[in-house]
């Protein structure tokens, strides 16, 4: 559905030092450096799959989005999506896909979001009673019911962010690009988000791809990630692949039910974090078992929670080997 | 073409929609407009007060070329320098990725994204004018020649459009260009007065390059029966490849925001 191969993209950013003198010498001799957005990255989507799009901020996870929406054209590779290269901007290819970013809105500023629905009808071409249905539907999935009836300028955040969803999906599209979907969004709202993307996904066997800095959302919503790092493609597999790649250990909480000094927890693996009455150590997977009945031999324990090492941790982690692997 | 007038509804819906919202503003805003053009014929008023003609032109035919000038001026402020004002904010926010994404023609989605309809009021205004300027005149023009200024008005707009269009296609290597359209706008000014009036390089400028004497001048003289054939064939050539060019480069610029874009 989408295949990606070989993608670089190169920027010429002007480049200045700083200073009034350096200022004036570039009016007429500018320095031009090339970026490397995306460099040489490959991976492949399948129909209906929800693949998380990870990476430090400026990895060039948007630029890769642009160049699948057709916002951008490669600077080499080859993108093709939904059997359209996107560059090429058919209309075909238009109607099929979505992109929503938490960052900016569609939505028009001044009149309420029925009347961005509306256009979106009359710009997809959209048959009336087709477009009731979907609109009925994504109302009451989103509800919004009351919400799009109100000038856009009014409405939380929140209620913005469901409503250029639903200005997204009118036309039915087959690939979701979502960039940061639930940036600045409430718990509560997070979790219509999420859920609403999952279940639209599960319905209509569309493909969504996703980026996000909030490891919740792809915690909750992607099976599949894949990271990038300065362009380059640094992991592509499943969440818990990556979890057991990084972090083969398991995370150990014991909570004692009376102190217990340090020295009483040697032998059970590596101590991450202690208090009088609580530790958290950290454990081989291979040895949780061992570890655990030693624990509760020797131990005052009340209490005991076993974990991956938390997403954040592991990706920071990852990141680090990134840097160091290019320096 | 049923999709385009679709849009086009819908977008004129939009506009109507918002003046309707703010409704005080608009009642004001058409206000203004009359009182602006009123004093857009003080100069007039000032340079015939102690003479009959001005290069060949009578007070109340110079007053026909004023009229066709604040028609054309609602045209322009109301229904094509809003839209692509509004373009420059686009692609500096980085909205106008949404327009691309659509599947339609990106010039007309982003050509009709904005009216402001309280401008026709200086459409009305301009009419008035005429009606007046023909009474002191005595003079009733055909229904031809009514047509034909028509015609030649809305070639007008055609022109005034595509400059916008290349101004605007500005932006996307520029970014920041709106400065440009208020330069145009001041130049457009000159359009008040009759052409001839101009000599030298002005004369050359505006007729050449940026062809102020098509826009009013030959419209005034179409609907006073003194507009030559060829003239007229020249002024409709002229505005068919002024709005192709805007074409053509409205569709390159585009391609260069995607190639090079960010």
């Amino acid at each position: 559905m989408i295949s990606v191969s070989h993608l670089t993209k190169h920027y010429q950013v002007h480049k200045r030092q700083p200073g009034i003198a350096q200022a004036l010498r570039s009016l007429w001799k500018r320095q031009y450096e090339s970026v490397r957005a995306v460099d040489d990255i490959s991976f492949s989507i399948a129909p209906g799959e929800r693949v998380g799009f990870l990476g430090p901020n400026g990895a060039g996870k948007t630029t890769t989005l642009k160049m699948l929406s057709g916002l951008l054209h490669p600077t080499s590779g080859e993108v093709s999506v939904l059997g359209h290269v996107p560059a090429l901007r058919s209309r075909e290819f238009l109607s099929s896909i979505m992109l929503v970013t938490g960052q900016k809105q569609q939505l028009i500023w001044d009149l309420p979001p029925a009347e961005t629905f509306e256009l979106n009808r009359a710009i997809y071409g959209l048959d009336r009673a087709v477009f009731k249905r979907t609109l009925d539907e994504l109302v009451l999935a989103l509800r919004i019911d009351d919400v799009m009836f109100k000038p856009t300028r009014q409405l939380s955040l929140g209620e913005r962010m469901t409503c250029e969803l639903a200005a997204a999906l009118l036309h039915r599209p087959r690939v979701l690009f979502l960039d940061e979907p639930t940036i600045g969004l409430d718990v509560t709202m997070q979790g219509v988000v999420r859920g609403f993307i999952k279940r639209y996904n599960e319905e209509t066997g569309a493909s969504v791809l996703l980026t996000s800095h909030d490891m919740d959302d792809v915690a909750a919503l992607c099976p599949r990630i894949i990271v990038i790092d300065h362009g380059r493609l640094i992991f592509d597999g499943t969440l818990s692949g990556l979890v057991e790649q990084q972090r083969p250990e398991k995370r150990v909480t014991l909570r004692f039910g009376e102190d217990v000094v340090a020295a009483r927890l040697q032998g059970l693996g590596r101590v991450v974090d202690q208090a009088a009455r609580s530790a958290v150590i950290q454990v081989p997977a291979g040895e949780l078992r061992g570890v655990v009945q030693k624990a509760f031999a020797e131990l005052p324990i009340v209490d005991l929670l076993a974990e991956n090492a938390p997403l954040e941790e592991v990706l920071a982690e990852l990141f680090a080997k990134s840097r160091e692997a290019r320096a | 073409m049923s999709r385009t007038l679709a849009i086009l509804g819908v977008q004129l819906r939009r506009s109507v929609l918002v003046a309707l919202q703010y409704r005080v503003d608009f009642v004001l805003n058409a206000v203004m407009a009359v009182f602006w053009t009123a004093s857009s014929i003080v100069p007039l008023f000032v340079l015939y007060s102690n003479r009959k003609s001005v290069a060949g032109w009578t007070w109340p035919e110079a007053l026909v070329v004023v009229a066709c000038f604040t028609m054309l001026k609602g045209c322009l402020s109301g229904a094509i320098q809003p839209s692509l004002q509004a373009v420059v904010e686009q692609v500096r926010k980085g909205t106008l990725d949404f327009l691309l994404l659509k599947p339609a023609d990106a010039q007309l989605l982003v050509s009709t994204s904005r009216f402001e309809l309280w401008r026709t009021s200086d459409v009305v205004s301009g009419a008035l004018v005429l009606v007046y300027a023909l009474v002191q005149l005595g003079y009733t023009p055909s229904v031809g020649a009514v047509a034909l200024m028509a015609l030649l008005l809305v070639s007008a707009v055609a022109i005034l459009y595509a400059i916008f269009i290349v101004v605007i296609s500005l932006a996307f290597r520029f970014v920041k260009v709106d400065n440009l359209s208020y330069l145009f706008m001041s130049i457009y000014d000159a359009a008040r007065w009759p052409a001839s009036v101009f000599r030298g390089v002005f004369s050359f400028v505006f007729t050449f390059v940026i062809p102020l004497a098509l826009m009013t001048t030959y419209p005034a003289l179409a609907l006073l029966g003194r507009l030559a054939v060829t003239d007229v064939l020249i002024a409709l050539a002229t505005a068919a490849a002024f709005f192709l060019a805007a074409r053509v480069v409205w569709l390159r610029s585009i391609r260069h925001y995607t190639s090079a874009g960010g």
